[in-house]
């Protein structure tokens, strides 16, 4: 009995175009004109051909695909009602199906494992309540309450990845998880410590020969797999990570396959400290260089979320110039109250608080407009904290200025915000028992466009939006 | 010409000496080999370089730094406009002389090399305006109207070019408060090209009947915006009012590391104080302003990126976003 609804679906047009084709090539070669038929060779006594199924006309082709389709259908809503519990007695002995990952897994292992994104290749969003058809593509939030083994440490494994995991790794994993780390610098750092931790831990497998490149050994038994554990297991990876990541298997490749070991160790855990400082740590105070001889008394800056590059910005501009700051937060994450924390603290500038729906009320006052980035395209475009397009937008009549490093620059373009986001949580937006026809969307990122950009603010200087291509070039040559 | 300042070391009264030998321009503008003063600038800060007794590249780069700072300040004494031209100039010609010669450890060596490339680069830039000639004039056809602003040597250039082989007319704006306008009007009438001279406030009113509008610059900004001489900005939001395209001629070494975000934010420039006149009477007294109205004049303008179309350089036509491209290959 054939369940597989992919290749029974296109099953009756392979067949028909195998006929076609069979039969044309015996009378014509290429030119088109007709050869003698050649005389068939001898088959081997144990080929078994099977017969040939009926060609069909194309009305009973269509109803044949229509019979199947609806079948399919029911399959699926029958499999949305149960969903969540045990599998049913017909999906147990069905070969992997597209769509039956997680539940077939859910047999064969003891512990629930996490579950993998669910991939439809037909998505009908009006069978399946919970899921919403255009955002199908994202990986579903994974609340690390339903799976607390494998991230509070009780198991020291992953189930997506085969090989042992450093404990530093997998504490750097739970924290992305859990949301204890979760802005971009603070993200990348960890990552990078961690994974530098972890080969300096490294002991490699006696190698009596002398055969094994230590290089291929670090990339593929260590850092690859603890990747894929951050980014399959624990939380997707940002933009500044995965340049963060290429920029770390290329210093792994640069090395000496002759280095001892230890020199070599050194050498790299020398170029990971290196990165972090250049590229995270004195870029920001570049660009608090460079934005600040853009502040003048008395402005009044408006700035959204907490960026740690609009948070260096703020605090170098303060020690010369007077000016007040507007802090404009957002739920769910509310970010901007550590900020706000910070620059009354530490630096006592004249602040006001806002949430997102006062924007346009204090905007007639606003003079400069400072946002944060979590990746700028090669378009120019920023890939932001969701809601740093909204106040891109109502900020048009005044200067906005995205602060951002450039490790962060991804050569990618993206056209909109959904090809590529995160969801998040969706209790944080709407707690409580959501009905059968409620969804909740929970996004982490939003795109704005470059045209609402006045210029990008990187260690390098400031630049129009159009340039950020060349200007990753510029620094990423072997990229 | 303005005396050097009293106290000045023998070196540095040499770059001031050979700088006014380079100027052959005065106020003539009917002389078409004049040299720019930015051009005249890098003739005087090769003679810098040869003149040097520096043993390395840093010492070689101060003293560069040092001339061009003394030519920058000799400048603005002078109240001469167009000091982001020249500081821009001064700039590049350092940094493409002295591009690094990793290869080369004798430093007798560099510097030949470095007299080179300076004197390439010089020759570049007086080359420029003949270059951007040869690029823009093709943008002006048979029949069309052109409207200028200020006086620039390249935009005359480009035009007297044109007229070479087309046959067009020429609005120009009068210019207050140097009246550059109505002074350069004799010279394209001269060249044959049948021009007409209207009121600064009259630009929204014949905007309809222009085809296009050429100008110069005094600086071109990193987003591809330029600083030019006040009332270029009205002129162009005018121009994309109408849909009509801005046409900017302007050499390459006039890219400034400049990102204004408004128009406050220019470098402050020298004030210059106005005079009113009513000249449609025949008294031509001046009128007499009470000392608490404050009289408030910026010589120049910011004009955004969004409002010019094309500019023309010797590095050829592009586009305003390009001009960060281009500061970003020749500044890395």
């Amino acid at each position: 009995k054939d369940t597989h609804a992919f290749s029974s679906w296109n099953k009756p047009i392979v067949q028909v175009l195998c006929i076609a084709t069979m039969e044309e090539s015996s009378t014509l070669d290429v030119s088109g004109s007709p050869v003698e038929k050649k005389t068939k060779k001898e088959k081997p006594s144990n080929l078994v051909i099977p017969p040939k199924k009926p060609k069909l006309t194309k009305a009973e082709r269509r109803a044949q695909q229509e019979h199947q389709r609806a079948a399919k259908a029911q399959r699926q809503t029958q499999q949305a009602n149960t969903s969540g519990g045990k599998a049913q007695g017909q999906e147990e002995n069905s070969p992997s199906t597209v769509s039956n990952n997680s539940q077939g897994q859910n047999q064969a292992s003891a512990t629930a494992p996490i579950p993998k994104a669910d991939v439809k290749t037909v998505t009908d969003g009006k069978n399946d309540p919970k899921e919403i058809s255009v955002l199908s593509h994202l990986p579903p939030f994974r609340d690390p309450k339903d799976y607390p083994d494998q991230l509070l440490g009780v198991q020291l494994q992953s189930f997506s990845v085969k090989e042992k995991l450093h404990p530093e790794i997998l504490k750097t994993g739970r924290a992305y998880a859990t949301g204890k780390l979760c802005h971009g610098n603070p993200r990348c750092r960890a990552m990078l410590k961690s994974m530098d931790a972890a080969i300096q831990d490294h002991v490699p497998d006696d190698d009596v020969d002398n055969k094994k490149d230590y290089r291929h050994e670090w990339l593929n038994k260590v850092l690859k797999p603890s990747f894929q554990f951050f980014t399959e297991d624990c939380r997707p990876h940002s933009v500044g990570m995965g340049n963060a990541f290429t920029f770390l298997k290329s210093a792994i490749g640069a090395l000496d396959r002759d280095m001892e070991l230890q020199k070599a160790k050194g050498l790299l855990s020398e170029s990971i400290d290196a990165y972090i400082q250049e590229r995270i740590d004195y870029a920001d105070l570049a660009i608090a260089k460079h934005a600040s001889e853009k502040i003048v008394d008395g402005d009044v800056i408006l700035t959204y979320g907490n960026s740690e590059a609009v948070r260096a910005v703020l605090v170098e501009a303060a020690k010369t110039k007077q000016f007040r700051v507007i802090v404009c937060d957002a739920r769910p994450l509310l970010t901007g109250k550590d900020l706000l924390l910070e620059l009354r603290q530490s630096n006592n500038l004249d602040c006001t608080y806002i949430y997102l729906n006062a924007l346009s009320f204090v905007m007639k006052d606003v003079t400069k407009v400072f946002l944060g980035a979590d990746a700028l395209m090669s378009d120019g475009s920023v890939f932001g904290l969701l809601g740093t397009a909204c106040v891109a937008l109502a900020a048009q009549s005044v200067p906005v200025l995205v602060c951002s490093e450039t490790y962060k620059i991804s050569n990618r373009v993206q056209l909109e915000a959904i090809t590529n986001n995160e969801l998040g949580n969706p209790a944080h937006v709407l707690e409580g028992p959501l009905g059968d026809n409620l969804r909740v969307i929970a996004l982490t990122y939003d795109l704005t466009p470059a045209s609402f950009v006045s210029g990008i603010i990187t260690e390098m200087g400031i630049l129009p939006p159009t340039s950020v291509a060349v200007l990753s070039m510029e620094m990423n040559p072997q990229q | 010409m303005a005396e050097a300042a009293p106290s000045l070391t023998t070196e540095e009264s040499l770059v001031l000496a050979d700088l006014k030998k380079n100027l052959t321009h005065g106020t003539n503008l009917n002389d078409k080999n004049a040299v720019a003063m930015p051009v005249a600038a890098m003739n005087a800060l090769l003679g810098v370089v040869q003149r040097s007794s520096a043993n390395t590249m840093m010492g070689l780069q101060d003293e560069l730094k040092e001339a061009s700072q003394e030519i920058l300040d000799w400048n603005s004494r002078e109240g001469n406009r167009s000091n982001i031209a020249l500081a821009s100039g001064c700039e590049l010609f350092l940094r493409y002389s002295t591009r690094t010669f990793l290869e080369l450890t004798e430093f007798k060596e560099c510097r030949a090399a470095i007299l080179e490339r300076g004197q390439r680069f010089a020759g570049i830039s007086l080359a420029a305006r003949d270059k951007i000639a040869r690029a823009g004039h093709g943008f002006i056809r048979d029949g069309q109207i052109v409207l200028t602003h200020g006086w620039s040597r390249v935009v005359a250039a480009l035009l007297l070019k044109a007229a070479e082989t087309k046959h067009f007319s020429l609005y120009i704006l009068e210019g207050r408060p140097d009246a550059s306008g109505a002074k350069a009007a004799e010279y394209y009438s001269k060249a044959g090209i049948p021009t007409t001279v209207i009121l600064d406030s009259a630009m929204g009113y014949v905007m309809e009947s222009v085809d296009s509008v050429f100008i110069g610059a005094e600086g071109v900004v990193e987003n591809g915006g330029i600083v030019n001489k006040i009332g270029t900005y009205a002129l162009s939001i005018c121009a994309r009012a109408h849909d009509k395209p801005v046409y900017v001629a302007a050499e390459s070494y006039k890219f400034a590391r400049l990102y204004p975000l408004n128009q406050k934010d220019l470098p402050p420039t020298k004030s210059v104080s106005l005079k009113f006149i009513d000249t449609t009477t025949e008294d031509n007294t001046f009128i007499k302003m009470p000392p608490e109205i404050k009289v408030d004049h910026s010589p120049g303008d910011y004009t955004p990126a969004k409002f010019i179309t094309l500019l023309f350089t010797d590095l050829g036509v592009l586009t305003p976003s390009a001009v960060s491209d281009e500061l970003i290959r020749l500044y890395q």
